[in-house]
C-alpha cells in the first residue's frame, strides 16, 4: 500500500540555518506515528513541509503516492498546538469556516460538526465563542476541525496538550478508532509516555536530523537491553568491580545498572551468580524516555 | 502548489467581510461619522445667521434697534427700508431729536437688554457719512451690514428727494440689481461655490480617512492571525495568495459597504433638506462623480491595502510597525496638503503632476474629476500607472505575505527581507 506520506532525504534551511537536514521516513496507512524531538529540533518545519505551508529546498515530499499538490491537501487534516481557531467567533462559525475552506458545503459541514461535537460531549458550546472556552475545550474543537473533511492523513501538533485524563482517553479512543479505520496518524511531542503507548513507529530528530527511528519494539531492541534490576544476597562489589558495567546503583540488596554497549546481559548473570546469591534479575527495555534523554544527550556533549 | 482558487478566495473574504461588519466599531463609525460630518457642515451656518442667533440668544425675538436722528424722514427711510427687505426680523424705532439725555437713555435700554443697539445719526455724522451703531451685538455682521445697506439707501434716497425726485422715482432708481451666476460651458467655475466645494471636499475626506483606516485594518488582520497558528490551518487548506486576497476583498468590501452606506444617507439627506440638494446640483455632483469616486476608492484601497498587507506580515505588533507606517500613510498626507493647490488650479502643471502619482492619484486625480474634466490621456495614463503600481505592489506583497506570516518572535532584517522576495 501507499504510503500517506513519504519524505525522503528533506532539507530546509531558513538563512543558513539547517532547520531539517536529510530527513526521510514514510508512514503507510493504518499507522500511528511518532515525530519526537526536543523544543526547536525541526518537529514544525519538518511538519509545514508535508501539509505544503512551505516546500523544501532539496528532497521529496510525497503524498499518498505522488509529488504534494495543493488537490492532495484536502485529503489531509492538521491540528496545531493551540490557538489554531478565530477567538471572536463562536465555535460552530469557526468549524463551519475551515469545512469550507476544505471543501466540505455548508449543510456537510454542520451535519459532521452536530456529530462530532456529540460525540465529544460538547454539543452545548457550539454557540459560544472560542474565547470562552477552556483550553482544553479549545483543543477538542480544534481536533474536529482537523476531522471534519475526514482526511486520511491527519498530521496533530501535541494533540494532547492542556487535556485532562478523561479527555486524553477520549481523544485516544478516537485516534484508535481511525488507525483501525486506516488512517494514518502523525502526531509531534515531547511526551515520551503517550508515544510509548499510542505509536507504531517513531523518528527522533535532533537539530535537523533523525537520530532514530523505526517501529517502537525495533528502537527499543536496538537500544536496549542494557538496563538490568538484580535483587541479591551478599556482597555486591563485584558488581561494580565488573567490566561489562556502565553505571551501578547499589542499594545493598537491590542494584540497578545499566550495562556497557555490546556487554551480554547473560555474561553479568554469571559473574553475579559466581560472587552473590541472585533472587531476581531482570533486563528491562529501556524506557522511551531514557532513550530520548540518552540520545539527546550525548548529542548534545 | 500554484493553483488560485476563487472560491476558496470568496470563502476567506466572506469571514472576514462579515466578521468585521458585526463588530461595534463598525456601527458606531458608520453612524456617528455622517451625524459629525452634518454638524461640521451646518454648524458654522447656525453660527453665522442672524437666525441662528437669535435662536441661541433670544429666541426667536425680532431685534430690536433704535434709529436715534434730528432728522427724522431720514430715521424712517432707514426703518422703512429694513421693514421692507427683511421684514418682521428687525424691529426699528425712531427717536428724536438727540441730546446727552436721550443717550443715556438708549444706553440705559442696552445695559437692561429692551433693545439690541442704537444707530446715532447726528449733523455729523451725516456731514461725514460715519454712523456709530452701539450694540450689544458686535460679532452680529448678517446685522451689521443690512444696517448699513438701509442706511446707505436711506442717504441717498433722502438726497434725491431733496434734489426733487419723487418718492417712486427713488425707488425705481435704488431698487437692488439682483446678480444670478451662470455657469459656462466646460468650466468648473462653481467649484469656487462654497456649498458645492464643500461636498468634493467631503468626499476626499471620505476617500482619505477611509483608505488609510481600512488599510489599517488590514494590516491588523494581518498580524491579529499572524500571531496565532490560524495562519498554519488555514495554509494547510489555501495558499498565501488566497488568504490575502481573500482579507483584501473582505475587507475592502467592508469599506465600500461603509460608504455605500454613507451615500444612501446623503442621498436620503438630499431628499429631505434643501440644502444639500442645492449644494449637490450646484456642483453637478451626480452619478457619473460617485461611480468615479468608487473606482477610485477600490483601486486607491488595493494599493494601500496590498502594502499594509505586507507590513502586516513584517512586524508582530502595531507598536513594532508604527514608524514604517507612517512612510506608508506619508503620500497621503501629502495628497492631502495638496487638495487645495489642486482645486484652485486643477489643470496647473503641479496638479497634472501629482494626480499622476499612483500613491496620490486616487484622491487628486479623482480631485480634478470632480473640479474639472481633465483631459482623457491624463486620466488613462493615471489610471494605467495607478493600475500597474498596483499589481507591483501585490507581488512584492505577496511575497513578503507567504514568508512574513508564518514567522514568530523577532522581526526580519531588509537581507532576510530580501531574501524573502528573491525566494520562488
Amino acid at each position: 500500500m501507499t504510503a500517506a506520506v513519504e519524505l525522503l532525504d528533506v532539507r530546509k534551511s531558513y538563512g543558513g540555518y539547517a532547520a531539517v537536514d536529510g530527513i526521510s521516513f514514510a508512514i503507510p496507512p493504518a499507522h500511528i506515528f511518532g515525530l519526537l524531538g526536543p523544543n526547536g529540533a525541526g518537529k514544525t518545519s519538518t511538519i509545514r513541509m508535508m501539509i505544503g505551508i512551505t516546500s523544501p529546498d532539496s528532497g521529496s515530499v510525497r503524498l499518498f503516492g505522488e509529488r504534494l499538490r495543493r488537490g492532495a491537501l484536502r485529503r489531509v487534516g492538521y491540528l496545531p498546538e493551540e490557538r489554531g481557531l478565530y477567538r471572536r467567533m463562536t465555535v460552530g462559525a469557526n468549524l463551519v469556516f475551515l469545512g469550507q475552506l476544505a471543501g466540505l458545503s455548508v449543510a456537510t459541514s454542520k451535519e459532521r460538526i452536530d456529530a462530532w461535537t456529540r460525540r465529544l460531549g460538547i454539543a452545548d458550546w457550539v454557540d459560544r465563542r472560542v474565547e470562552e472556552l477552556s483550553k482544553g475545550m479549545q483543543q477538542k474543537i480544534q481536533f474536529i476541525a482537523a476531522l471534519l473533511h475526514d482526511p486520511d492523513l491527519l498530521v496533530m501538533d501535541e494533540p494532547f496538550a492542556g487535556l485532562d485524563p478523561v479527555n486524553t482517553m477520549q481523544l485516544k479512543d478516537v485516534l484508535m478508532e481511525l488507525r483501525t479505520a486506516g488512517k494514518s496518524l502523525l502526531f509531534s511531542t515531547h511526551r515520551m509516555d503517550q508515544v510509548e503507548k499510542l505509536c507504531d513507529s517513531i523518528c527522533l530528530i535532533n537539530r535537523g536530523k533523525a537520530v532514530l527511528q523505526g517501529s517502537l519494539s525495533e528502537v527499543k531492541a536496538s537500544n536496549g537491553r542494557r538496563f538490568v534490576q538484580i535483587d541479591y544476597e551478599g556482597d555486591g562489589a563485584c558488581l561494580a568491580g565488573s567490566p561489562l558495567v556502565d553505571s551501578l546503583n547499589d542499594y545493598g540488596n537491590h542494584a540497578e545498572l545499566r550495562l556497557k554497549p555490546g556487554a551480554d546481559s547473560q555474561e553479568l548473570l554469571r559473574t553475579a551468580m559466581r560472587a552473590l546469591r541472585v533472587i531476581r534479575f531482570q533486563v528491562m527495555d529501556p524506557s522511551l524516555e531514557q532513550i530520548f534523554i540518552e540520545r539527546i544527550a550525548r548529542r548534545d556533549d | 502548489m500554484t493553483e488560485f482558487s476563487l472560491s476558496k478566495v470568496w470563502i476567506i473574504a466572506k469571514r472576514e467581510y462579515l466578521e468585521r461588519v458585526r463588530t461595534r466599531s463598525f456601527v458606531i463609525s458608520t453612524f456617528i461619522t455622517p451625524f459629525l460630518m452634518g454638524m461640521f457642515l451646518i454648524l458654522p451656518t447656525l453660527i453665522t445667521t442672524s437666525t441662528a442667533r437669535n435662536l441661541v440668544h433670544d429666541s426667536q425675538r425680532p431685534a430690536r434697534v433704535v434709529i436715534a436722528s434730528d432728522n427724522v424722514p431720514l430715521a424712517e427711510l432707514v426703518t422703512g427700508e429694513l421693514a421692507r427687505q427683511h421684514g418682521t426680523r428687525y424691529e426699528a424705532s425712531v427717536v428724536s431729536p438727540l441730546s446727552q439725555a436721550q443717550r443715556d437713555k438708549l444706553d440705559k435700554r442696552l445695559t437692561d437688554s429692551a433693545i439690541e443697539g442704537y444707530v446715532w445719526i447726528d449733523a455729523n455724522a451725516i456731514a461725514t457719512r460715519r454712523v456709530e451703531f452701539v450694540t450689544r451685538r458686535m460679532g452680529d455682521f448678517v446685522l451689521q451690514r443690512r444696517l448699513g445697506d438701509a442706511m446707505s439707501y436711506a442717504f441717498a434716497s433722502l438726497r434725491m428727494v431733496q434734489n426733487g425726485r419723487s418718492a417712486a422715482e427713488v425707488a425705481a432708481i435704488l431698487q437692488p440689481v439682483e446678480l444670478t451666476p451662470i455657469r459656462a460651458k466646460n468650466s468648473a467655475t462653481q467649484f469656487n461655490e462654497l456649498r458645492g466645494a464643500m461636498v468634493v471636499f467631503i468626499l476626499l475626506f471620505v476617500m482619505l480617512f477611509s483608505l488609510l483606516s481600512y488599510g489599517v485594518m488590514v494590516m491588523r488582520s494581518v498580524m491579529e492571525e499572524k500571531g496565532s497558528r490560524i495562519t498554519e490551518v488555514l495554509m494547510c487548506a489555501a495558499s498565501a495568495q488566497e488568504l490575502m486576497a481573500g482579507k483584501i476583498i473582505g475587507t475592502g468590501a467592508v469599506g465600500l459597504t461603509q460608504i455605500g452606506l454613507w451615500l444612501a444617507m446623503a442621498g436620503f439627506g438630499a431628499s429631505r433638506s434643501l440644502y444639500l440638494r442645492t449644494a449637490m446640483t450646484a456642483l453637478d455632483v451626480g452619478p457619473p462623480l460617485f461611480v468615479y469616486f468608487v473606482i477610485f476608492y477600490t483601486l486607491g484601497f488595493l494599493l494601500y491595502s496590498a502594502i499594509f498587507a505586507g507590513v502586516g506580515a513584517i512586524f508582530n505588533s502595531i507598536d513594532e510597525a508604527q514608524q514604517w507606517n507612517f512612510v506608508v500613510i506619508l503620500p497621503l498626507i501629502a495628497a492631502s496638503a495638496m487638495i487645495l493647490p489642486v482645486a484652485t488650479a486643477s489643470n496647473s502643471p503641479i496638479a497634472v503632476v501629482v494626480s499622476m502619482i499612483p500613491f496620490c492619484s486616487p484622491i487628486l486625480m479623482f480631485e480634478r474629476l470632480a473640479v474639472q474634466d481633465p483631459p482623457a490621456w491624463q486620466l488613462a495614463l493615471s489610471l494605467f500607472l495607478l493600475i500597474a503600481t498596483i499589481c507591483a505592489a501585490m507581488f512584492v506583497s505577496g511575497r513578503i505575505y507567504r514568508t512574513g506570516i508564518l514567522m514568530y518572535g523577532k522581526r526580519p532584517t531588509f537581507r532576510e527581507l530580501s531574501r524573502w522576495l528573491m525566494h520562488a
